[in-house]
């Protein structure tokens, strides 16, 4: 039973944290692929606080020296607030690394789930309803 | 031992982990609030005039938004309980038909407001604002607001609107609204459930103790239901210095 607990507990923490956001405007199954998980660092260059989902954008280095301007698709402003999130939490410039899913067009386009900010806090960055059951 | 089981079960009502729909029977005072553990509710607070004092930050913990029966969970759409009493809409049959062709019922626009009920379990709190002669809901999502007033009974026959006319008052401790004047354009979630412009939705709020108001809404459509119907859900009093915030819902077009 005990562990029972623990469960629920662990696997609703991060829901209460990051009460959903609205409207499946778009589905994730039908955007990101929840079996292709991917981590990235890169350095700001924006970051869009808005709904339904805020986006942190990053210019991503390959090995082969050529750089992409990715977009990472985050939880509502409000929920990101209550995960942790200040509006200086991330600054153009900041190299950040984010773990989240790849969308399954190829686009440089994450839905994240993570994000280490530069000091090596992790803060939670996606919610209920643009990830994969937890 | 019990305590632990109805603490575990009702937090992972909202994963849809716990079988059992919670919400068959109504809190009663004092039932441990799993959102508080170990904290114990006070009574339930009195305005001047002796009728309950619901002010106050309030939110349902459900997953009703997505769908407001018992449905499972996907990638990007968590499962969970039902809130509706039977766990079935009485849906006439060309309204059944209706519902299970997405194409004929598109979604709501996801910038537009939820309507009511839906308003109320949205996964964003809202606040109440309670004077003698109304009573203001004020509700992060979309900047919606609804007053229920108190010093009328007629309703007043403005244009349809997404969140109606709302007139309230109350038998003994249970705030009744009574709501008509919406549109159609709302829907009462994410998984299509929908109503006319018909619908008469009667509000029940019941305060339980401090922390806990008991939500039942009655659904009233002769165009889209067999019959009148209920949904029903407890609502929790936030954490102290817990603050509504701002959803402006952004068109999509700016938001790749």
């Amino acid at each position: 039973m005990k562990k029972a607990l623990v469960f629920a507990l662990s696997a609703t923490a991060g829901l209460f944290l990051a009460v959903a956001p609205m409207m499946a405007h778009h589905s994730f199954a039908a955007e990101f692929d929840g079996e292709k998980p991917l981590d990235l660092t890169g350095t700001v260059t924006k970051v869009d606080w808005v709904n339904p989902h805020s986006w942190v954008y990053i210019d991503v280095k390959s090995p082969d020296g050529t750089v992409a301007n990715w977009g990472l698709e985050t939880g509502p402003p409000n929920v990101l607030y209550r995960a942790g999130w200040r509006r200086d939490t991330l600054k153009p410039g900041d190299v950040i690394t984010v773990h989240g899913f790849a969308a399954k067009d190829g686009s440089h386009t994450l839905a994240a789930r993570m994000v280490q900010t530069p000091d090596g806090r992790k803060l939670f960055a996606g919610s209920p309803d643009n990830g994969p059951k937890q | 031992m019990r305590r632990t089981i109805l603490i575990a079960c009702a937090l992972s009502v909202t994963l849809g982990l716990c079988a059992q729909d919670s919400w068959d029977t109504v809190p009663k005072p004092g039932d441990p609030d799993p959102f508080r553990p170990g904290e114990k509710a006070g009574p339930l607070p009195r305005t001047r005039d002796g009728k309950p004092d619901l002010s106050g930050i309030w939110e349902a913990r459900t997953l009703a938004n997505w769908d407001i029966v018992k449905h499972r969970g996907d990638y990007g759409y968590p499962g969970g309980p039902g809130i509706v009493e039977g766990d079935k809409i009485p849906y006439q049959d060309g309204a059944l038909k209706k519902r299970s062709e997405p194409a004929k019922n598109p979604p709501a626009s996801p910038c537009e407001l939820p309507g009511v009920p839906r308003l109320t379990y949205m996964p964003y709190a809202f606040e109440i604002v309670q004077t003698p002669r109304a009573i203001h809901a004020v509700y992060e999502y979309a900047h919606a607001w609804r007053i229920f007033h108190l010093d009328r009974t007629a309703h007043i026959a403005e244009p349809p609107t997404f969140d109606g006319d709302s007139v309230a008052h109350w038998e003994g401790d249970t705030l009744v609204v009574d709501v008509t004047g919406f549109n159609a354009e709302t829907r009462l979630d994410l998984a299509g459930d929908f109503h006319s412009a018909q619908l008469h939705v009667i509000e029940r709020y019941t305060p339980i103790d401090a922390n806990t108001i008991w939500y039942e809404a009655t659904l009233e459509d002769s165009k889209i239901y067999t019959r009148p119907w209920k949904l029903r859900l407890p609502l929790h009093r936030q954490a102290k210095g817990f603050e509504l915030g701002e959803y402006d819902c952004t068109a999509l077009e700016s938001n790749p």
